[in-house]
């Protein structure tokens, strides 16, 4: 199994699409905060005070990616790449005769992981760093109390929130590449999927004017609802209220909604896993 | 002579697609170990699809496809000790044929400590370090065959392995190939429709046509069927020494003989006689 991880890595390190994908973000950061700081330093900008809880909320900037819905759609079209790319160059040959088909699958999943894991890692590393040498170059006053407890608070909370978006988009991905075995499909299914989920979210209550049943299923069912609720419970310690026309609300405990999540990744990640077991590979 | 036992026994084996479509029709044929074995047809004949079952890509309709004497659906790691080459010319385009090699060993569990020997072996040395996208077809052939020996299988089932290769390169591919099982010591089932190739490399062949074998046997025997002798249009069944009475007679009653020859049927002619039949009546 790790063989295999490592030969997904070796393989993806080289190619185009994880660089405008996958390190494109430590690169954005990078470049963002090295314009600010001169822009800092140039004196464009008056001297900025922040207190602790907004300077620490600022490092943790990047862990908002993978809830955006531009975000989403970027890491789709990675995801897609991985898993269909073994069909469009033909090299499903290549492997699945020596390894499990279920191996091959977990090492896609676990070099995806991998990668966005280490690049949202370092994007909130030169988050901090940029944050930090901003205020200290341009003569900001870096407020009192920042320590390694809170920075690990702070990110974490911010990661965890980060988690269930960017694996529902995973399985979203994955699943399509694999059952229609094109990059593009799966990309365009993904975005759908992803689209749909938020349009819902957005637009449910308002739905339920028009088709109040359907509206409060599909708001309940899809996992958009979820995916923000456990957010919320996370960052803020409460869920969401959504009312809805006719006196009905959507409040779900976060062990509801990460159940429901839970099932959601089960049905995605288990289909991926099942659709291509019994794949021909022709 | 003691008969080495099969390493590749398929009985029965058949594939219909959806729609009703039957691909291969109850294909049994054995493989011993240490032969060359040919697998001959025509385009759409059946090879691509009986090799991909043979391989674990497609799943069979129906039958058993054995390897070392275990079948293939209960037992799938015994595909470790086999080695393939399938679409020749599938790779990973944007890695150097070294890296293709080196993912592949990983994906295999095989090591790396081939590599070099391999691709010494195929004369893609200098090559190797260049981005397998700018690979002519033969230079993608022939790393195909290292790949196919990475894990130095005990036998190699190669699926039409001269495709697109010059004169030059078709020549080289055969002397690898019975390298592969006179130095080797290697099974090699090798499937191809270039009927002179499989004449040159093969000890025994079978030929498949419309889905089903139609032909199992030595190459020896299958070009000795049927000898005679042509004249133009007119075939006389005489023999060498009744050749002089045959010319006066023919020149007695006015024919215009310009020459007489013995019939030498290739192995083309009994390909074409046998693969125009039906099936059901070989």
């Amino acid at each position: 199994m790790l063989d295999a991880l490592s030969a997904e890595l070796l393989k993806l390190r080289r190619h185009k699409a994880t660089w405008f994908l996958v390190w494109l973000y430590p690169i954005l950061f990078t470049i963002i905060f090295t314009l600010s700081t001169a822009v800092g330093m140039a004196g464009l900008e008056p001297p900025d005070r922040q207190n602790l809880a907004s300077w620490l909320a600022q490092t943790a900037i990047p862990w908002r990616i993978p809830g955006n819905g531009l975000g989403r759609y970027m890491m789709a079209a990675f995801i897609a790449l991985v898993f269909a790319g073994e069909y469009g160059w033909n090299t499903w040959k290549l492997i699945v005769p020596h390894r499990s088909r279920s191996s091959l699958i977990a090492a896609k999943y676990g070099a995806v992981i991998l990668l966005f894991l280490a690049a949202f890692v370092l994007s909130a590393f030169i988050s901090l760093l940029g944050t930090w040498a901003d205020d200290v170059l341009t003569g900001d006053i870096v407020p009192a109390g920042i320590g390694a407890a809170s920075l690990l608070r702070v990110h974490g909370q911010a990661a965890l929130s980060a988690l269930s978006p960017f694996l529902v988009t995973l399985g979203y991905a994955s699943l399509a590449a694999v059952l229609t075995r094109s990059t593009l499909a799966g990309l365009v299914i993904a975005l759908v999927a992803v689209t749909a989920e938020q349009l819902v979210l957005a637009f449910g209550p308002a739905l339920a004017m028009k088709a109040p049943a359907i509206a409060w299923v599909l708001y309940q069912a899809l996992p958009g609802y979820h995916l923000d609720n456990l957010a919320a419970w996370t960052q803020q310690g409460a869920g969401l209220h959504t009312p809805f026309p006719g006196g009905g609300v959507v409040a779900w405990s976060w062990p509801a909604s990460l159940a429901a999540v839970a099932a959601w990744l089960l049905i995605l990640i288990g289909g991926t896993f099942a659709a291509f077991r019994r794949q021909d590979i022709n | 002579m003691d008969i080495p036992a099969p390493v590749l026994e398929l009985a029965n084996l058949s594939k219909t697609y959806r729609g009703g479509v039957a691909a291969v029709r109850d294909v049994s044929l054995s493989v011993r170990a240490g032969e060359v074995y040919g697998f001959l047809g025509p385009n759409g004949a059946g090879k691509s699809t009986t090799i991909r079952m043979l391989i674990g890509l497609i799943a069979p309709t129906s039958g058993e496809a054995r390897l070392f004497g275990s079948d293939l659906r209960s037992d799938p790691s015994v595909l470790r000790r086999v080695g393939s080459l399938v679409d020749g010319g599938a790779f990973y385009p944007f890695l150097s044929g070294r890296r293709n090699l080196e993912v592949l060993a990983k994906t295999h569990g095989a090591g790396a400590d081939r590599i070099d020997m391999l691709l010494e072996q195929v004369g893609l040395a200098k090559d190797s370090g260049r981005k397998v996208k700018g690979y002519s077809t033969g230079m993608r052939q022939r790393l195909g065959v290292a790949a196919a020996l990475l894990n130095d299988p005990e036998i190699v089932i190669l699926d039409e392995p001269v495709n697109g290769l010059d004169v030059a390169g078709i020549q080289e591919m055969r002397a690898l190939i019975r390298s592969l099982a006179v130095e080797h010591g290697k099974t090699v089932f090798l499937s191809s429709h270039l009927l002179h190739e499989v004449q040159q490399v093969c000890d025994r062949v079978a030929i498949i046509s419309k889905g089903a074998i139609v032909r199992e046997s030595t190459i020896a025997d299958l070009l000795r069927q049927d000898d005679g002798l042509r004249v133009e249009a007119l075939i006389v069944r005489a023999t060498r020494a009744e050749a002089p009475e045959v010319v006066r007679r023919l020149v007695g009653v006015g024919a215009e003989l310009f020459r007489l020859v013995p019939e030498q049927r290739n192995l083309e002619e009994v390909f074409l006689s046998i693969t125009q039949e039906e099936p059901g009546d070989a």
